[in-house]
C-alpha cells in the first residue's frame, strides 16, 4: 500500500463523497438498529440525507483548500441536518472544519487534531450528552487517532485504519454503556453510521472504489448477551414519544446558548447548534406548536419538520418483526434467582415468572405473563412439579392457546427451551420440547430442614442432601460429598455436558471446587459453571 | 447446441465433479489483509481453515466482478448459444447482481438465463447437479431454467455451527441473531429461509448436532439428492454419511468440503447437510 502523508481539499471532498455512497448502502440496516433516543427507525436515513446536503455544499464551494471544503461541508450539514443524529453529525463537521481552519491540505497530525475537535464540538452541541451513542464512538475514534500520531505514525492510511478499527470496537461496546441498546440486543445506530462514514473514507483513500461498488458496509454486532428477548422490548413501551420537531432558524445576532436555555425544559433530546445567523433546532416534545411559536419571534423559520414519533415507532416495530425469526409461539418459564432468570431470557424465553421451590407463583402471575406475551400461542415451562398444576389452570382463563411442558426442574426447563424449533408449529414444538426432557438428569443439593428418615436414609437437621430428578437419594457431610454420591448413581458414559448453577448463598470458589472435582473424575465431560443465584438450592446440576 | 451451465464456487461443487458434469465454476474471492485469493483456486479449504484459526484478523470475502462472469460467458459463447447460470442466494451475496450485469457485456451473442438459487453450499449445488442431468437428457435452456427455478423450493440446508461468532462478525447473521448471546454454551443449528440465514434450534454438543442432522434425513420422505459437507470436521461428516447410508442405501450421497468463502462465515468447526426433495 502506498503511503499517504498529505490529503488535499479535493481528496477530502471525494473521500467523504465516497463515504456517503457507502453509508447510503446500509442506511436501511442502520434504521433497523435505531432504538435510542426514540425507537423510530430513521437514523440511517437521517444521516444519509444530512450527508447528501453536506456533500452538495462541498462541491459548490469555490475554495478547494482542505479548510474551504471542510467549512462548506459544515455549512451544508447544518443547512440539511435531519433528526437527532443528523444534527450531531453536522456538529462533527463543524468541529472538523475548525480543526482544519486555514489549511490547504492536512497531514496525519492535522487529521488527529481535527477529529479531536470534531468530538469536542459534537459533545458541546448536545444539552445532555449520553454515552454509548455516536458521541462516544467519535470520541474513541479521535482518541485512537491521537494515540497513533503520538507514536509517530505519519501515514494517513495507517492512522485512519486504526481509527476506524477503534470506532468499530467502540460501536460493539455501545450496549455496555446504554441499557436500551443492551435490552434490544443492538448496537447504537448513530455510532454505526459514524463508523460506516469513517470506514468509507478509509476505503476510498486505500483505492478500494471498485470493491465499494460491489460490497455493502459491515454491520457491527453487539458483543453482549441478549438478556431480554427482542420481541418483548420492542413491544412494551407505552409512554408517548411525542413529536420530533426540527427546523432552521435564520436571523441576526442569534445566540445558541440563550435559545438552548429557553427550550431546555420543553422536551427531550434537545440540540441547538449553529452561529449568529443560522441555528438548527431539534427537540422531541409533546407540544411542537409552543416551540415553533417561541422560535418564530427570534427570526424566520425554514425546513420546518414535525413528525409524530409514535407513528414512526409503530412502523419501526413492524420493521423489527421482519427481522425476527418467524415463529408464532412464545415460551414462558418459571424460575427464581437473577442468574436463572437471565439464562432463560438469553435462550429466548419471552418472560420469566418468579417462583420455584417453596415459592409457587399464583395462576394469576402466570396468566399475566401469558397475556403480555406477543404471541397467541404460549408454551409454559413450570420447572417445578408443584407448579405444573397451577400452570395448567391458566388455559381456562385465557383466549390464548396454552401448552404446558411438564418440566419438574430447572435443567429440564433449559433443555426444553433449547430444543425449541423456530420452524416448527405450536403443537409440534410442545412435543419436541417434552421429548427433550429425557435427555437430562437433574441433581439438586440443599440442606435438610429437619431430622428425618426417607428412602432408607437417616438425615440430620441442616445436613446436605441430594436429589436426583426430584427423588431424595443421598445425604452426606459436605455438599461435594453429596454431589459425588449422586453422580456415582448415574451412567455418565453417554453424558457430554454438565452445567452447575450455584445458589445465592454459595461462593463462586466452592462451585469451582465442585467443578474441578467432577473434571478430575470424569475428564471427558464439558463443564460449565453459572451463577444461578437461586434460593434454597445451593447447587442445581444438569447432566446432559 | 447443448446448454452450458455456470455456477459459483459457493455451490461447493469440487473441480472433479464440475469437470464430469461439464460445469464452469466462477470463483468468489477471499481476502486476508492485502492478500486476495480466488475461492478454491488460489487457496485450498485445508489451508484456509488453518489460517482462519491462526491469523489474528478475520478474512473478508468479495463476490465475482461482472467482468469475471463476462469472460466466462464470452468463452462459452464460442461453443454454445445457451447458458444457464445458477448462483448463490442474492440475499447472501451480490454474485447474482454481477452475473446479471455481465449479460450486458456480451449482448446478443448468446441467450443467458440466471437463476437465484436462494441457497448456498450443496443446497445450491444439488440444484446445479439436477440441472446438469437435465441438460444431459437433452433439455433446452427454457426447460432446464424452469426446472432449476422449481427445484429452489425443494432444496434445503441444515447446518451445525460450533459458534455464531464468524457469521455475526461477517454481517450475515440474518434472523439467526435471536440465537446470539446465550449464557450457556450452545451450538446453533441453522438453515436458509427465504434466501437468508435463519435459526432452527440449538444443541449442546457436536454429537447432538450430528444426531439432529441425521434425524432431518431420517424423517424426510422422498429424496432426490443428498450431500454432507465438512470444514475441519472430516471424520464427523464421514460418520454421518455412514449412518445416513444405512437408511438410504440406494441414494448417492455427495461429499464435499465447505468452500473458504462460506467458511469465513461458518468458522472452522461446522457441518452442512443438504437435501433435495423429490418432486411430489
Amino acid at each position: 500500500m502506498k503511503k499517504i502523508d498529505n490529503v488535499a481539499g479535493q481528496d477530502l471532498r471525494d473521500m467523504f463523497s465516497a463515504a456517503t455512497t457507502w453509508l447510503e448502502k446500509s442506511s436501511a440496516d442502520i434504521d433497523a438498529l435505531n432504538v435510542f433516543p426514540v425507537p423510530d427507525g430513521d437514523t440511517g436515513t437521517n444521516m444519509m440525507l444530512t450527508m447528501r446536503s453536506t456533500m452538495e455544499e462541498a462541491y459548490r464551494a469555490p475554495d478547494h483548500s482542505a479548510s474551504g471544503v471542510a467549512r462548506a461541508m459544515a455549512k451544508g450539514a447544518l443547512m440539511g441536518a435531519r433528526g437527532n443524529s443528523g444534527v450531531i453529525l453536522s456538529q462533527m463537521w463543524r468541529g472538523l472544519a475548525e480543526g482544519l481552519e486555514g489549511k490547504e491540505s492536512f497531514t496525519a497530525v492535522d487529521l488527529a487534531e481535527a477529529l479531536q475537535k470534531s468530538a469536542v464540538v459534537a459533545y458541546k452541541g448536545v444539552s445532555n450528552p449520553v454515552e454509548g451513542t455516536m458521541l462516544t464512538v467519535m470520541k474513541d475514534a479521535a482518541n485512537e487517532a491521537k494515540k497513533q500520531v503520538k507514536q509517530g505514525n505519519d501515514d494517513i492510511v495507517v492512522v485512519l485504519e486504526a481509527t476506524v478499527n477503534a470506532a468499530g470496537e467502540s460501536v460493539a461496546r455501545t450496549p455496555r454503556l446504554l441499557k436500551v441498546l443492551k435490552d434490544a440486543g443492538v448496537v447504537d445506530a448513530g455510532g454505526q453510521g459514524v463508523y460506516t462514514l469513517l470506514e468509507g473514507a478509509l476505503r476510498y483513500l486505500k483505492g478500494e472504489t471498485e470493491l465499494m461498488r460491489l460490497r455493502k458496509p459491515q454491520m457491527i454486532v453487539s458483543e453482549l448477551p441478549l438478556t431480554a428477548p427482542l420481541l418483548q422490548t420492542a413491544g412494551v413501551d407505552e409512554v408517548p414519544f411525542g413529536y420530533c420537531t426540527e427546523f432552521l432558524l435564520k436571523g441576526e445576532e442569534l445566540d445558541p446558548e440563550i435559545i438552548r436555555k429557553r427550550l431546555e425544559k420543553k422536551g427531550e433530546s434537545l440540540i441547538v447548534v449553529g452561529d449568529e445567523s443560522a441555528i438548527r433546532i431539534h427537540i422531541h416534545t409533546l407540544d411542537p406548536g409552543h416551540i415553533i411559536q417561541l422560535a418564530s419571534k427570534l427570526g424566520t423559520l425554514h425546513q420546518v419538520s414535525i413528525r409524530n414519533m409514535d407513528e414512526q415507532h409503530q412502523d419501526f416495530l413492524e420493521m423489527q418483526k421482519e427481522r425476527m425469526p418467524t415463529t408464532d409461539t412464545s415460551v414462558i418459564a418459571v424460575a427464581s434467582g437473577d442468574g436463572l432468570k437471565d439464562v432463560f431470557g438469553s435462550l429466548g424465553a419471552a418472560a420469566v415468572v418468579p417462583g420455584g421451590q417453596t415459592m409457587n407463583p399464583s395462576t394469576k402471575d402466570i396468566l399475566q405473563a401469558v397475556e403480555n406475551a406477543v404471541s397467541d400461542n404460549v408454551i409454559i415451562l413450570p420447572n417445578n412439579k408443584n407448579i405444573i398444576l397451577t400452570a395448567e389452570q391458566v388455559q381456562s382463563l385465557t383466549q390464548k392457546k396454552i401448552k404446558v411442558v411438564p418440566t419438574k426442574t430447572i435443567p429440564q426447563g433449559v433443555v426444553a427451551l433449547l430444543a425449541f424449533d423456530y420452524e416448527a408449529d405450536f403443537k409440534t414444538n410442545a412435543e419436541i420440547m417434552e421429548k427433550a426432557l429425557s435427555s437430562v438428569k437433574t441433581i439438586e443439593v440443599t440442606r435438610s430442614v429437619r431430622a428425618t428418615k426417607i428412602n432408607g436414609l437417616l438425615i440430620k437437621r441442616r445436613q446436605p442432601i441430594g436429589l436426583l430428578d426430584d427423588e431424595l437419594v443421598a445425604a452426606g457431610d459436605t455438599e461435594l460429598d453429596v454431589i459425588n454420591q449422586v453422580l456415582a448413581k448415574l451412567d455418565l458414559e453417554n453424558a457430554e455436558v454438565i452445567t452447575i448453577y450455584y445458589g445465592d448463598d454459595t461462593e463462586a470458589a466452592d462451585a469451582e471446587e465442585v467443578s474441578d472435582s467432577i473434571k478430575e473424575q470424569y475428564p471427558q465431560l464439558q463443564i460449565e459453571i453459572i451463577k444461578g443465584n437461586q434460593p434454597h438450592y445451593c447447587y442445581i446440576i444438569s447432566v446432559e | 447446441m447443448t446448454v452450458k451451465i455456470v455456477t459459483d464456487t459457493l455451490s461447493d461443487i469440487t473441480g472433479d465433479l464440475a469437470a464430469k458434469l461439464d460445469l464452469t465454476l466462477v470463483p468468489l474471492y477471499v481476502r486476508f489483509g492485502e492478500e486476495i485469493y480466488r475461492d478454491r483456486i488460489d487457496i485450498t479449504s485445508e489451508d484456509f481453515y488453518r489460517r482462519l484459526v491462526n491469523e489474528p484478523k478475520l478474512p473478508s470475502t468479495t463476490q465475482p466482478t461482472p467482468n469475471d462472469f463476462a469472460a466466462v460467458y464470452r468463452k462459452l459463447a464460442e461453443e454454445t448459444d445457451e447458458i444457464l447460470v445458477v448462483v448463490v442466494s442474492s440475499k447472501l451475496s451480490g454474485t447474482y447482481q454481477s452475473a446479471t450485469q455481465a449479460k450486458d457485456y456480451i449482448k446478443g451473442k448468446c441467450r443467458i438465463e440466471i437463476v437465484d438459487s436462494g441457497q448456498v453450499a450443496m443446497a445450491e449445488g444439488l440444484i446445479v447437479i439436477a440441472a446438469a442431468q437435465a441438460v444431459k437428457d437433452g433439455a433446452t435452456l427454457a426447460k432446464v431454467a424452469d426446472m432449476a427455478r422449481k427445484a429452489v423450493s425443494r432444496s434445503h440446508l441444515v447446518a451445525y455451527f460450533d459458534t455464531l461468532k464468524y457469521l455475526a462478525k461477517g454481517g450475515r447473521i440474518g434472523k439467526a441473531q435471536g440465537l446470539l448471546g446465550s449464557m450457556l454454551s450452545v451450538k446453533p443449528i441453522l438453515t436458509i429461509k427465504d434466501g437468508e440465514m435463519a435459526p432452527l434450534t440449538r444443541v449442546r454438543s457436536l454429537s447432538s448436532g450430528l444426531d439432529y442432522l441425521y434425524n432431518v434425513v431420517a424423517s424426510a420422505s422422498k429424496i432426490e439428492g443428498l450431500a454432507v459437507e465438512h470444514t475441519t470436521t472430516t471424520g464427523d461428516a464421514d460418520k454421518l454419511v455412514e449412518r445416513i447410508g444405512k437408511i438410504f442405501p440406494k441414494e448417492k450421497i455427495y461429499r464435499s468440503v465447505i468452500s473458504p468463502v462460506i467458511g469465513t462465515y461458518s468458522g472452522p468447526v461446522a457441518l452442512a447437510l443438504t437435501v433435495l426433495e423429490a418432486e411430489k
